[in-house]
């Protein structure tokens, strides 16, 4: 028997150093980094929850903020159920960035992705982003919205676990149930909206 | 162990609940980090994998592969490590049944984010990096070979897989002193480093790539070299694009060209510095597409190329053409010429003239022009042109020349542009040179001997050859020495291709029409008015040391001992200004412009090639008779009528215009005349310039029969033909062309029906 129900395929993309891998570490790992180097390429977590007495597994790619490595990050935005779009509440350049990050994920991801705006580092007295303009931003563009502090801790686990429930209810109303028909990560390819959900048993 | 494997062998069944078993046991130990149960599980899955048959493995590999993809999923390194190894060994296993519902994309994934580890310790870093291009080495042989498996060429892999292998490839630096300083043993080092190891990996992928998937390969690598701006300076660009090439099946070479092409063109709103680079790369991999390019794939990479050229051209605003290059747009062009050679360099012949005549058909044609970027693109043509036939070793002259190419080429030798003109002269050099002559002839000169000469005997194709086109050429040669803006360089180009057209093409049949050739310019240094008093002398230079080359390529004794004779006596009388070098004299060091016996007289020239045994009876009248006779056909034709326009008191059918002093002092075109005209007097510039504007006018206003009519009602007259001459030569050649190519009647008629007037 696999260990979990669900598998949750989740991006983050975000300008360099908003505070990508930090959130991840939090929510993985359960610590703040000290001193997090920047990020080369693309970084993997894994972590397994529990929504509703039912297993959930999230695959987290954490990508570099660099310009640089755009080419090998935008590459992994396809095969993602969620996508968690960041900026720094403290630096106005990073928010006005979204755009171009919406305009990438238009061009590369699955269209049904689903979006969340994340501004992080909330714990931060330097606030240059009201809450206010990020909600809005956010209902503009049909997007999921939260603040957290990776530092703190503010709103990580919920973040996570918001994306998670609502990817399942996702799943379950395009009538994925536990029931459904055996499927293995590795032979999901004949219908990937459906089966790419999940990975039942 | 054995037991296990024994009873799986035995009982092949059950080998599929086997591998579910370890897959339970080793999740669980994963989870309670008990790794050394992990390894025992792996090593067991390892050893069935090998140990059983291929048809009874499909289900159990289902479970090895989620075993693999679990350890995979853990933050532990060697967890990490092991899983790769496992893998590796499992993607060198051969299975016979189609494994279609397999699917790779977790596993490429995870290998390409590896290959980007950031570990803190460097040798852990290293040996992740290491393990990522492995499996993805491992994912790639997996899936190659079997088509129903994933389809690895999909850009969501290749994208991933490529800058992954690149990355590896360029960081390959640093690591090495990493791992030369962390004592990393031999665990690491065992075979390679992780930058050989990316790049055989690269050398595999793009070995295996089809035609269709040569584009998914190249396509990630110019993304990630544009993201990682590794154009300039383009060291790392051009080793892969070498990487590529000398890896991928030779006959998809050229796509990776082409690709490269269009990457060129998508990044025409780039820096100069950039396309000069990507062109730079492109020039030092497109020699290797070359040996295996056929047809319109030649010249749809030449035509790529000069449309680049033709856009850079056209990229800034005309005004600023030529005043500030420094750009870098100059270099950007100059690499793309260099590339079209590089790749014509390794072409057979026969596409090296199938390119040649392209290139001519996108040369622009005009005869002058107001816009500078049309010169611009005709200048780039040109040089492009003469990159090619750099490249190009002729061996019989008529297949270098096909027609229409030569008809082409001799058009574009009488443009208006000066530089323009000398850039094919350098082209005709190029072509015409077969035995290394060029650069002992690149200026005109009298001292030389035969042994300086590289000779061979010219052969009978070649003898056809000239015999066709020596009108074509000769005229085209002639009239673009009448351009009054032809520097040094252009007159010194003129003499190497008189002298390679001697050295390759004259034999005793042909000689004949060339030293009317010579006798003509002469004449034309004598008798124009427009040219510059230098550019006369530089003629003289010219008339004087090609005829002398003449006698001495065609041995022909009489008349070299004549032409030495001139030049001893042009050296006696000091006329150091009729004699090489061209660039030097400037000053008339002797008594008079032209003192009697230095100019080559018809006469003494008639005996010299009597005796040298040039048949010269067979020509109708003599020697000089149709010296004209190459210009017929063009807007020159018409001098011959005026010649005889009056004059009756002159019946010297022999005389040349250095001979005219005797007969007509009081002309106003007597030698007296032309001398003050060389000398640029003014005031006599004017009285012949409305004499000339009457005589133009009359010309332009009567018909051709009227004109007929007079000439053969008229006798030899030397002086009116050098004052027409001299008005044809102040009429723009454009207006020539218009005003008498449509009254002209073809050669035969001509000759037929007023041989005499062709006798002055
Ligand atoms: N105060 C505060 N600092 C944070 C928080 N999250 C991240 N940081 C800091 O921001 C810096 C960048 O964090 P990273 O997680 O490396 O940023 P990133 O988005 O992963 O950056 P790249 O990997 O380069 O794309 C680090 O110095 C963190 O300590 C936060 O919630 N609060
Ligand atoms: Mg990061």
């Amino acid at each position: 028997m696999e260990d979990y129900k669900f598998l949750f395929k989740v991006v983050l993309v975000g300008n360099a150093g908003v505070g990508k891998t930090c959130l991840v570490r939090r929510f993985t790992q359960g610590m703040f980094p000290p001193g997090q180097g920047a990020t080369i390429g693309v970084d993997f977590m894994i972590k397994t929850i529990e929504i509703d007495n039912e297993k959930v597994k999230l695959q987290i790619w954490d990508t570099a903020g660099q310009e640089r490595f755009r080419s090998i990050t935008q590459s992994y935005y396809r095969s993602a159920h969620a996508l968690i779009l960041i900026y720094d509440i403290t630096s106005q350049p990073t928010f006005d960035c979204l755009n171009d990050w919406l305009r990438e994920i238009d061009e590369y991801a699955n269209n049904r992705v689903l979006r969340v705006l994340v501004g992080n580092k909330i714990d931060k007295e330097d606030r240059e982003i009201p809450s206010h303009v990020g909600q809005d931003f956010a209902q503009r563009h049909d997007m999921r919205y939260l603040e957290t502090s990776a530092k703190q801790a503010d709103n990580v686990e919920k973040l996570f676990v918001q994306i998670a429930s609502e990817l399942m209810e996702q799943a379950k109303s395009k009538g994925i149930s536990s029931d459904s028909p055996q499927s293995l990560p590795f032979n999901t390819r004949t219908s990937k909206s459906i089966n790419d959900y999940c990975c039942n048993r | 162990m054995e037991k296990l494997t024994f009873y799986a062998l035995s009982s092949p069944e059950k080998l599929d609940r086997i591998g579910e078993y370890l897959f339970q046991k080793a999740s669980r130990d994963i989870s309670r980090k008990r790794n050394e149960f992990v390894m025992i599980a792996m090593e067991a899955m390892d050893q069935l994998l090998v140990a059983c048959h291929a048809q009874t493995l499909n289900l159990f590999v289902e479970s090895y592969l989620r075993i693999v993809q679990k350890l995979l999923e853990s933050s532990e390194p060697s967890l990490q490590i092991l899983a790769t190894q496992s893998f590796v060994r499992f993607s060198n296993i051969e299975e016979d049944t189609p494994s279609y519902h397999r699917r790779y994309d977790f596993f490429v994934s995870k290998f390409s984010s590896m290959c980007h580890n950031n570990n803190p310790n460097l040798v852990t870093m290293e040996m992740i990096r290491m393990a990522g291009i492995k499996g993805i080495q491992g994912v790639i042989r997996k899936t190659v070979s079997d088509d129903l498996v994933e389809n690895i060429w999909e850009p969501v892999h290749m994208d991933k897989i490529v800058p992954s292998l690149l990355f590896n490839m360029h960081t390959m630096k640093s690591k090495t002193d990493i791992v030369v300083e962390s004592g990393i043993s031999e665990e690491v080092n065992d075979k390679t480093d992780s930058f050989s190891l990316a790049e055989s990996c690269l050398r595999e992928l793009i070995g295996r790539a089809s035609f269709g998937h040569v584009k998914s390969v190249i396509r990630p690598v110019l993304k990630h070299l544009d993201a990682h701006h590794m154009w300039v300076p383009n060291v790392f660009a051009t080793q892969c694009f070498r990487i590529l090439m000398f890896s991928i099946q030779s006959q998809y070479s050229y796509a990776v060209v082409e690709t490269l092409m269009t990457h060129l063109d998508e990044n025409s709103n780039a820096s100069p510095k950039i396309r000069t680079s990507i062109a730079d790369v492109l020039s030092k991999i497109i020699a290797i597409a070359a040996n295996e390019s056929v047809g319109p794939t030649v010249l749809e990479i030449i035509n790529s190329l000069l449309t680049n050229l033709r856009t850079s051209v056209t990229r800034r605003p005309p005004s600023n053409i030529g005043l500030s290059e420094s750009d870098g747009e100059n270099e950007y062009r100059e690499a793309l010429i260099h590339a079209l050679g590089e790749f014509a360099a390794h072409l057979p012949d026969y596409q090296k003239i199938e390119i040649m005549m392209f290139i001519m058909s996108k040369v622009p044609q005009f005869k002058s022009s107001n816009n500078p970027n049309d010169l611009h693109v005709q200048r780039m043509c040109l040089k492009s042109l003469l990159m090619v036939s750099t490249k190009y070793s002729s061996v019989q002259m008529n297949a270098t020349f096909p027609q229409s190419f030569l008809d082409l080429l001799l058009k574009t030798l009488t443009a208006s542009e000066d530089e323009i003109r000398f850039i094919v002269l350098r082209i005709l050099h190029t072509l015409l040179d077969r035995h290394n002559n060029a650069s002992k002839l690149s200026k005109a000169t009298v001292n030389i001997s035969k042994s300086d000469i590289n000779l061979e005997k010219c052969s009978r194709s070649d003898t056809i050859f000239i015999r066709k086109h020596a009108q074509d050429i000769y005229v085209s040669i002639y009239e673009s020495l009448e351009m009054t803006n032809n520097t040094v360089d252009n007159i010194e180009a003129v003499y190497t291709t008189l002298a390679l057209i001697c050295i390759e093409l004259l034999s005793e049949e042909t000689v004949l029409d060339f030293i009317r050739l010579i006798l003509s310019i002469q004449e034309l240094a004598i008798t124009n008015a427009v040219l510059s008093t230098q550019q006369k002398f530089q003629l003289h230079g010219l008339v004087i040391s090609i005829i002398l080359l003449v006698a001495i390529v065609t041995d022909l004794h009489p008349l070299k001992d004549y032409v030495e004779k001139v030049i001893e006596q042009r050296k006696l009388l000091n006329a150091t200004h009729l004699l090489p070098e061209l660039s030097v004299h400037n000053e008339v060091k002797s008594a008079s412009l032209l003192p009697a016996g230095v100019l080559i007289e018809e006469p003494e020239l008639t005996e010299a090639l009597k005796a040298s045994g040039i048949d010269i009876t067979t020509e109708t009248g003599p020697v000089l008779a149709h010296r004209r006779s190459w210009v017929e056909n063009t807007n020159m034709s018409m001098k011959g009528s005026f010649t005889d326009l009056s004059n009756l008191d002159l019946d010297s059918v022999n005389s040349t215009p250095a001979m005219q002093r005797r007969f007509s002092p009081n002309e106003d075109l007597s030698f007296e005349a032309m001398k003050r005209s060389l000398l640029d007097n003014p005031a006599v510039r004017v009285e012949q310039n409305t004499r000339q504007t009457q005589l133009c006018d009359m010309f332009r206003n009567t018909s051709f029969q009227d004109l007929v009519a007079i000439s053969t009602a008229s006798k030899d007259e030397e002086s009116l033909h050098s004052k027409i001459t001299d008005v044809f030569n102040k009429v723009d050649v454009s207006n020539k062309l218009s005003a008498v190519e449509t009254s002209q009647q073809p050669k035969p008629i001509y000759e037929t029906l007023f041989p005499e007037l062709f006798a002055f």
